[in-house]
């Protein structure tokens, strides 16, 4: 019960500490420890959104996948210069910002426009790279298709949260911009005609006309300041001597145009591995990486969920007394509160929310966020399970001399849990599917390594069939698994 | 004069605002047989369970062994139930476990007593009922007679001082009813002070040494059964009598 009420206030308090996070925090030079911060770590963890070749991909080298790209080969170099090692973590775009405001990353290397919006909310050093925006077309459009002008009554696609995405609203008219995640979903989407145009980078575009002979790149011909077309690195508000000790790096990178000299084409030779062998079972690595992970969550969630239940089940059932009532309340209320917004929400929330007290890895986050979900649904399982066992038993218990703790220990609860296997069960199989959730904080599950696998082949489709299948293998087995033990349990 | 092992006095219970039990004070003394008759809706049963505080008295004292049970605290109560087995009208056998695993079950958890004395017990008390050979049966698998002979060998698991009955045999085919009786008056015959709710005129009559006669919340006679049979002195009484099929 305590640690309940324990965890309850770190909610509230992650709440809180939450919202005077989003007002921009002032930079104080003068107590700045950013760079002896790193320093003393030995660790520069940089955030990258690895779906945007050359500038950052996933690569199998050795047989291992491995971020590479040109931003990633950036971010060595200042590593280097500060004489620390680099880390790379991948996660979504949308939360490459969040992930560095809450200091779940040091620094954010993405192909990332210093826009004055953004400059608000983080720091950016020097751009390192001055690049343009294309936009890719399919081949067979070629002849209709010249600019950004020419897609009156038709569709545009554009990263979410992306400078594209702003400027392809702002400077078309009569166009629909649609926006999507990743940049190989925008890729898929023109493929199969659902828009006719993707807004990206020069480089990126180059990449996926290089190895896709179906597509083609046109010029984008927006009217773009420098701060649109550039990439910068991205430091937390207020950390100058990080900013400049980076900026030490880039300057050397532009004076030495290291990227267009080593990188880009280092970037390329990734890029030609990568396609070379694009069958699935070359990528299996990658699948059972994300089996593994599917388990972990799920398994851990469905445990810890169980336990969560238990407890909130009985401080809902809980009668008489100020304790009583108040812990009833208080489990309704979470109850309630949990089953009526949305996991992604929670999972997000765990993830950047509860890091601001402490720093938990995507994976425990993702954990800790679906077993508290799973725990409310569970509690109303377990709660109309412990309804359905029969008074005369709890009767029967006590007039045995058996306290109400035993009772329910040893005579409710296994009855209750028999009822209501079938609802476990149906749990379990759904945590299967929607452990899926936690992709969106970068833990590598099964639709994040399909969706590792859809950049690195620039193949939309097998992938997603490859998971249905595995998804479909793990959820059956497990059904069959909780089909046995449920004949096991029949005694009448 | 022997000390009582239960003694009520002015017992009350209501439900809301109907009130069940009005105003009881009686005792039982050791190694007596006590069986309550009298209409149903009387409040019979719930005067039984107030017995073992399954119902909370509104009002009243409920002393077992000298100890008021309405004053003593959950963990007392609980160490006193172990002295009171109880029989209940629909057995309530834990049905996911075997005949034995429901014997040995509070035994060992409450009295902390290892598994192969439990077992041993067990398998004792099911040859005093009868029912060894079923001692790895489901109770789905019993008889309703053998699922009660089960349940008292249940309640006797504890060693209690004291054995309450509430309609032992009321949800039984008649054919039944003779096995479950056979053992309860063989309890009686070895000593065991019993309360026993029943409709069972036969077994009153041979068995009990004192008939309570109930209704309305009252205890309306309180006599040997001889007396009560062939001489009752309570209108309500001589009215339940006529009543019933002799």
């Amino acid at each position: 019960m305590k640690k309940r009420v324990v965890l309850f206030f770190a909610l509230v308090l992650a709440l809180v500490t939450g919202f005077t996070a989003m007002t921009p925090t002032t930079a104080n030079a003068a107590t700045d420890t950013s760079l002896s911060k790193v320093q003393k770590k030995g660790t520069l963890v940089m955030g990258t959104s690895p779906d945007y070749p050359p500038y950052e991909f996933q690569a199998t080298v050795h047989g291992k996948t491995k971020i590479v790209g040109m931003d990633v080969a950036v971010g060595e170099k200042i590593a280097k210069d500060m004489g620390v090692k680099l880390v790379v973590k991948s996660m979504s775009f949308d939360s490459l910002l969040v992930a560095l405001q809450t200091g779940k990353v040091d620094m954010v290397i993405s192909g990332m426009n210093p826009t004055p919006a953004r400059r608000k909310n983080v720091d950016f050093t020097h751009t390192y790279y001055q690049g343009g925006y294309s936009i890719v077309i399919n081949k067979s459009d070629k002849g209709i298709y010249k600019n950004k002008d020419s897609f009156v009554n038709k569709t545009i696609g554009a990263q979410t949260g992306s400078t594209m995405y702003n400027e392809s609203k702002k400077q078309t008219s009569g166009t629909t911009v649609k926006g999507m995640t990743s940049v190989s979903d925008l890729i898929l989407a023109l493929q199969s005609h659902k828009i006719q145009g993707v807004a990206m980078e020069k480089p990126s575009a180059q990449a996926y006309v290089a190895n896709n002979k179906e597509l083609a790149a046109i010029p984008s011909d927006f009217d773009l300041s420098a701060s649109d077309t550039s990439a910068s690195a991205a430091f937390k508000k207020g950390s100058t001597a990080l900013v400049a000790a980076a900026n030490k790096s880039v300057d050397q990178i532009k004076k030495q145009n290291l990227v267009n000299k080593t990188y880009l084409p280092a970037a390329g030779k990734y890029l030609k591995t990568n396609t070379v062998n694009t069958s699935m079972f070359h990528y299996w690595k990658a699948f059972l990486t994300g089996i593994e992970y599917t388990l972990i969550i799920t398994v851990c969630s469905v445990f810890f969920g169980f336990i969560i239940g238990v407890i909130l089940a009985l401080a809902r059932m809980g009668q008489g007394g100020v304790v009583k009532t108040g812990l009833r309340w208080l489990a309704t209320a979470y109850v309630e509160f949990i089953r009526g917004t949305p996991m992604m929400v929670q999972v997000m929330f765990v993830y950047f929310g509860l890091g601001l007290i402490v720093n938990l890895p995507a994976l425990t986050s993702g954990i800790i966020a679906i077993s508290l979900n799973s725990g409310a649904y569970v509690a109303e399982y377990i709660r109309g399970g412990i309804n359905s066992v029969d008074d005369g038993q709890t009767e029967a218990a006590r007039s045995l001399g058996m306290s109400s703790g035993k009772t329910m220990r040893f005579v409710v609860l296994p009855q209750a849990l028999k009822n209501i296997w079938p609802s476990l069960g149906n749990e379990f199989i759904t945590l299967i599917k929607d452990s899926s959730i936690v992709s969106i904080i970068g833990v590598s599950e099964l639709i994040f390594q399909s969706n590792i696998v859809r950049s690195d082949t620039y193949r939309g489709v097998a992938p997603i069939a490859v998971i249905m299948v595995l998804y479909f293998i793990l959820t059956f087995t497990a059904s069959r698994i909780l089909n046995y033990f449920e004949r096991r349990m029949q005694h009448d | 004069m022997t000390k009582p092992i239960i003694e009520v006095k002015n017992l009350a219970k209501s439900f809301g605002k109907n009130a069940v039990l009005k105003d009881i004070t009686e005792q039982v003394d050791p190694g007596q047989v006590i069986v309550v008759i009298g209409p149903s809706g009387g409040g019979k049963s719930t005067f039984l369970r107030c017995l073992n505080l399954l119902e909370t008295p509104t009002s009243g004292e409920v002393d077992f062994d000298g100890e008021d049970l309405t004053t003593l605290d959950t963990k007392r109560v609980n160490e006193l139930r172990e002295e009171m087995g109880m029989v209940f009208q629909g057995f309530n056998l834990f049905p996911n476990m075997t005949v034995l695993e429901n014997i040995k079950l509070a035994p060992m958890k409450v009295k902390g007593i290892d598994d192969a004395a439990a077992t041993k017990r067990a398998h004792e008390l099911l040859k005093q009922v009868n029912l060894d050979d079923h001692a790895d049966a489901f109770p789905s698998s019993l008889s309703g007679g053998q699922a009660q002979r089960v349940a008292i060998a249940r309640a006797l698991a504890m060693d209690p001082k004291v054995m309450l009955f509430d309609e032992p045999t009321s949800a039984l085919d008649p054919e039944m009813v003779g096995e479950v009786l056979n053992v309860m008056q063989e309890l009686a015959n070895q000593g065991m002070t019993m309360v026993v709710v029943t409709h069972e005129m036969g077994f009153a009559k041979s068995v009990a040494n004192r008939v309570w006669f109930m209704a309305d919340g009252y205890i309306q006679e309180n006599n040997t059964p001889e007396a009560f049979f062939s001489n009752p002195q309570t209108a309500r009484a001589q009215d339940f009598l006529s009543k019933i099929l002799m």
